[in-house]
């Protein structure tokens, strides 16, 4: 159990993958930050564990993929496209949406 | 046939003689014959292929490999399997089977239907008349309210007539009458070779699917004269592609319109469309454009290069409820007016920037091109596309904005799955229904990627990428007058600007006019 001020956060998806990534990549994410906000005292801002369970693994795979590619692209110019398999594409139109990014 | 038969080497097949062949006692001369026949692939006369056929056939059985090919076979181990047709097609034969009566085979339908053929013409005819189900589909494709008109049991009076009529394709269709008087314009302007394509006051509400697209092949008839031919009679058979869509109710434009890669000439005036779609910019041959009297409030960027960069001579934008320049919020004045800079003053008025710079003599060359006059503030659009005022965002949605960075550049996931579905294959079938069952915050973005799959995707126009969703848009003003005028003269010497509106989008809030000194 990691304290609120941890570096690194833990996603969940709901069949049971763990993705453990820095706070700041999660939080990307807008419902990521506000579950994480120390502010709120959820308990996924206490424990720094949030269970995402609308997200299965394959999906949560390429969100933590998303967080790690808009990170590294944030300043850039010319941001090349990430790869999305076309059979993940609805799904994670719908998890872009519940994560809000 | 079941007894022993030994290999046969190859001479003695070819003797063909019915007393060797078969051993068995009981076996008949027919049978003989018959069999006789089924080895007649080692005959030389035979008009089958040439290549060897001997060792091909027995290949498999191991007691007849090459080495005892001569030998005869000891055990019950079988005998040399027969084949049938040719060495790349064979069949096995199997010896218990009877070659197949002649009438039980003729059971197959052979496909032919004849008129003396009763049993076939009772069993087809009652209820399901081709003809009448093709009929019965189409209706139930186009109009589907016209379904319940002939049930499926229901014999038609015209089914027991000849089964073969030709389909009325557009016959039955509840099609107003507009449309298919704009049809048969367009049909007679195909069949006579005629490129301009008057559709004026018809009343259209909507340009009807099809309508346009066989106006991509037309072809202009040469003109025959009479002897003695003078200059004029050669002219081009390349037709000079004129559609006037003008006095209808029009509200959109659909892509077929901008399918039509030849069109030089395109009216819609007196409509009321509200916007003119980006992929105008397909239009890359057109020369002259109306779009005044509508209720448009801006027009799209993408039509400044056809004007800048394409043929387009003759823009004729108003009357339309542009906003006026004087009254539109500005960030940036792009000219810098002589008069002023000779003054010293820093500050310049709106007369003099909406003035053009006087001159002595010959034009110059900017007296003909488009000027840059102004830049509105830019528009953010959330990842919804939805504009967000700037001055309020950081105070209504605190969270909506990126926490570290400004401007993200990175698209958002939404907007990278967008362009993924964009790239499925089949999105255009996808019907409204199926999409109303998305949940209600992705079905709006799913309309707008099959618009923009079926419009043929956008790029933004700061950093070239296909994107799905606009993040920030603004206006610029341009000054086109020479176009307006249909470039027969020059801007005159400090003559007033009158600058249009072009609407403007990026695809990422780092997408933005680069203004040095905002």
């Amino acid at each position: 159990m990691a304290d609120s001020t941890s570096e690194y956060v833990t996603l969940v998806s709901c069949d049971g993958f763990e993705f453990i990534l820095p706070r700041s990549t999660a939080c990307i994410s807008g419902t990521i930050r506000r579950m994480l906000d120390p502010a709120s005292k959820f308990s996924e801002a206490l424990t720094g564990r949030c269970v995402l369970e609308t997200l299965t693994g394959v999906v949560l795979e390429k969100v933590c993929e998303y967080f790690f590619y808009n990170e590294k692209h944030k300043d850039q110019a010319n941001v090349p496209d990430m790869d999305i398999p076309p059979e993940l594409c609805l799904e994670l139109l719908m998890a872009a949406d519940y994560l809000d990014t | 046939m079941d007894s022993e038969v030994p290999l046969p080497p190859p001479r003695r097949i070819r003797h063909r003689s019915p007393a060797r062949a078969g051993t068995s006692p009981s076996s008949s001369i027919a049978s003989s014959f018959r069999k006789a026949r089924r080895l007649s692939r080692f005959d030389d006369r035979s008009s089958q292929p040439s290549s060897d056929p001997a060792l091909f056939s027995s290949d498999d059985i191991p007691a007849s490999g090459l080495e005892n090919y001569n030998a005869p076979v000891t055990g019950g181990a079988g005998r040399k399997r027969r084949y049938r047709g040719t060495w790349w097609g064979e069949q096995v034969i199997d010896p218990k089977r009877k070659r197949a009566d002649f009438k039980e085979k003729r059971q197959v339908d052979s496909g032919v239907w004849m008129g003396s053929d009763e049993s076939t013409a009772e069993s087809l005819l009652p209820s399901e008349d081709a003809s009448a189900w093709g009929e019965d589909l189409l209706k139930t494709v186009l109009d589907p309210k016209a379904t319940g008109k002939y049930p499926q049991g229901l014999a038609l009076p015209k089914a027991t007539a000849a089964p073969v009529l030709p389909l009325p394709i557009w016959k039955g269709l509840h099609e107003s009458e507009q449309h298919k008087f704009a049809r048969a314009v367009v049909n007679d302007c195909l069949e006579k070779g005629e490129d301009s394509i008057d559709l004026g006051n018809f009343d259209l509400r909507e340009i009807p699917p099809g309508l346009l697209q066989p106006l991509q092949h037309l072809t202009k008839l040469p003109s025959v004269k009479e002897a003695p031919l003078s200059e004029n009679a050669y002219s081009s058979l390349q037709p000079f592609l004129r559609v006037y869509l003008s006095g209808n109710s029009l509200t959109t434009l659909n892509n077929e319109l901008f399918e039509l890669g030849d069109l030089k000439v395109l009216s819609v005036r007196n409509n009321k469309l509200s916007e003119i779609p980006y992929t105008i910019q397909k239009l890359a041959a057109l020369e002259v454009l109306n779009v005044s009297v509508n209720l448009l409030t801006h027009l799209p960027w993408e039509l400044l290069r056809l004007l800048q960069h394409g043929e387009l001579k003759h823009l004729t934008a108003f009357p339309n409820p542009f906003p006026s320049i004087e009254e539109g919020e500005i960030t940036k004045w792009h000219r810098q007016p002589r008069k002023s800079q000779e003054n010293g003053k820093p500050e310049t008025s709106l007369e003099d920037q909406l003035r053009f710079d006087e001159y002595e003599g010959s034009p110059p060359k900017n007296a003909w091109a488009t000027i840059h006059v102004a830049t509105s503030p830019i528009t953010r659009r959330d990842m919804e596309g939805n504009p967000i005022d700037d001055g309020s965002a950081s105070v209504v949605t605190p969270v909506a904005l990126p926490p570290s960075s400004s401007t993200p550049s990175a698209p958002s996931l939404r907007e990278l799955a967008l362009r993924a579905v964009c790239k499925l294959p089949g999105l255009e079938q996808v019907t409204d229904d199926e999409l109303d069952d998305f949940p209600s915050l992705v079905a709006p973005l799913m309309y707008q990627a099959r618009k923009i799959r079926a419009a043929g995707g956008q790029r933004c126009s700061v950093c070239q990428h296909e994107y799905v969703v606009p993040r920030t848009s603004w206006l610029e003003w341009w000054d086109c007058t020479p176009h307006e005028s249909g470039m027969k003269r020059p801007r005159t010497s400090g003559e007033k600007l009158r600058p249009l509106p072009f609407q403007r989008h990026g695809c990422s809030w780092a997408c933005v006019p680069r203004l040095q000194n905002i």
